[in-house]
């Protein structure tokens, strides 16, 4: 188990960390979002004793971070952090031999780690002929070799092809079962849908919101959500309150809340009498609550 | 001690599998001094076909034109090489000890100084050059040179090597003028005398003073030992400035 509290972080003025809180439970997939700055990197960097906090603290399995957690930890860089003319054998064995293991250990394990990862084709292919796809797996499996307690994914599927990326999750359900606590950090909202079983919203160092993806959607106060393009949005602003409906500008655009669910028919026949280029309806989704949590 | 052992196999093994895989590098490090012994032996013999050229060629050319190379430009090639690939992030997420990593850079450009040694001493037995003086301290001197080369890479190497594109600039323009400087084609004798007193700063020209003392001369440590502190405290010296700067490029990296 995974735990960080209070912690803070400035770098000369700019305050990057504000008391971050959160927790991550063994066998846990913990997605931590936020925008670029929001304090995920210097979250990680803090988590793999890369740098020092000041103040607060973060334990692993009850063990304060320090030089001696670093094996408890695996850590995915977002970029294919791989030796690329070795093989994905060579280089699983590189990262075992850094990470203490040895001998018959190391040889039992790689071979385990390539039977999880299906690697068993590519074992002796090198890294630089490999697809992207494949080097994600190997760049992940490079950070389970030495079987660490909770394994850290930065931006794991970035650049990567639908298939490549629907497989590589269905990989990253599967670790969740062989008992690793998991920190997803992710831009990609989808993904945070799939994968977590928590996420937590980090904006501004702080976590703003919290929570599985039912607690967080109850967060936007709506059942349902219209989202509409007019050239006469005083208009439908107006009626809509009449409705009780609040709005947003969700990503620019004019989204009302509805607080109770339907149909495309029953919202068009409310907002009779006003032009309207286009109109529909969405559940409440993560990006939702994303904004609400972030933009306020 | 065992972890530390295992942790220098894992980077040395993993320096040279890349080495042999790649090849280009190790091809040009043993095609150029090879070309150069054949050039110089040539040239001293003065198509007389004199054979104590290549007594007093090898230790120059292995000097200046293989080990500087490979062990002064291999680390810097290597150190940038990691920071491009960001491998060095998560060899610094590991618990591997910082000294392991420069012990393993070593231990893989000694492998490589060996095969450099037997290539460029044996093209010169086979045209007839001896190696007169002890071989071990021959082999100490090689070593010493090895350290300072390595040393001197990790220094350039962490501070000013970025980029690929950066490798050549500080190893051509600090290494090639040492290296004529050092004696290592043309005899320090030939240089004007305020050459000679600036030529006697460079530790290139001690470690070709030394090997060649030993090797084409048969001198024993008294003889070249003015050579041998010089060079022993440059060791030190480019030991100490390379791993200070390649801990101080870590905290850098840490700080992303």
């Amino acid at each position: 188990m995974i735990e960080v509290r209070d912690l803070e972080k400035s770098f000369g003025e700019k305050t990057v960390l504000d008391k971050l809180s959160f927790s991550i439970n063994h066998n846990d997939i913990y997605g931590l979002l936020g925008p670029n700055g929001s304090g995920k990197t210097t979250t990680i960097n803090i988590l793999c004793n890369l740098l020092d906090a000041d103040a607060g603290m973060i334990s692993i399995n009850g063990e304060l971070v320090s030089e001696k957690t670093k094996h408890l930890i695996g850590f995915v860089p977002q970029e294919i952090s791989l030796y690329q003319e070795l093989t994905c054998k060579e280089n699983l064995m590189f990262f075992a031999r850094i990470y203490g293991l040895n001998g018959s250990k190391t040889v039992e394990r790689i071979k385990e780690i390539i039977q999880i990862f299906n690697l068993a084709e590519y074992e002796n292919t090198k890294v630089s002929e490999l697809s992207g796809g494949w080097r994600r797996r190997i760049n992940i499996a490079a950070a389970l070799v030495h079987a660490p307690s909770i394994l850290i994914l930065d931006e794991p599927t970035v650049g990567l092809d639908v298939e490549a990326r629907y497989e590589l999750w269905e990989l990253i359900k599967n670790l969740k079962k062989s008992g690793v606590s998991i920190l997803l950090t992710t831009h990609q909202l989808e993904e945070a849908e799939i994968l977590c079983s928590c996420i937590g919203i980090l904006h501004k160092g702080r976590i703003v919101a919290e929570g599985t993806l039912d607690e967080l959607r109850g967060l936007v106060p709506a059942k349902q959500l219209a989202v509409i393009e007019t050239v006469d949005e005083k208009t439908v602003c107006k009626k809509a309150e009449s409705y009780g409906w609040n709005y947003r500008r969700y990503g620019g655009r004019l989204t009302f809340l509805l607080p109770e669910k339907y149909i495309l028919k029953n919202v068009v026949t409310k907002l009779d009498g006003i032009s309207l280029s286009s109109i529909s309806l969405q559940e409440v989704g993560l990006e939702q609550v994303y904004l609400e949590a972030t933009c306020g | 001690m065992r972890r530390y052992f295992n942790e220098i196999f894992a980077v040395t093994s993993r320096i040279l599998i890349e080495l042999f895989r790649m090849r280009r590098s190790l091809i040009f490090w043993v095609i150029f001094p090879t070309l150069m012994l054949l050039l110089f032996g040539c040239i001293y013999a003065g198509g007389s076909g004199a054979t104590n050229s290549f007594d007093f060629t090898p230790p120059g050319i292995l000097i200046g034109a293989a080990l500087f190379f490979s062990c002064l430009g291999g680390p810097v090639a290597l150190l940038v090489g990691e920071r491009e690939r960001r491998t060095l992030r998560r060899i610094l997420v590991s618990p591997m000890k910082p000294i392991s990593y420069f012990i393993g850079i070593v231990a893989a450009h000694l492998v490589i100084a060996f095969g450099q040694t037997v290539i460029v001493y044996g093209i010169a037995f086979f045209f007839g050059g001896r190696f007169h003086g002890s071989l071990l301290l021959g082999l100490l001197i090689i070593l010493l040179s090895v350290f300072s080369y390595v040393g001197a890479g990790f220094y350039f190497g962490a501070r000013f090597a970025r980029r690929t594109e950066d490798v050549n600039g500080p190893i051509a323009a600090f290494g090639v003028p040492l290296i004529i400087l050092g004696g290592t084609f043309f005899s320090v004798a030939t240089l004007p005398s305020y050459l000679c007193a600036l030529a006697f700063l460079d530790p290139i020209f001690h470690m070709n003073e030394a090997l060649k003392g030993v090797s084409a001369m048969g001198m024993g440590v008294r003889v070249i030992s003015m050579h041998l502190i010089f060079l022993g405290t440059f060791t030190i010296l480019a030991v100490f400035m390379g791993v200070r700067s390649y801990k101080s490029m870590l905290l850098q990296e840490k700080r992303g």
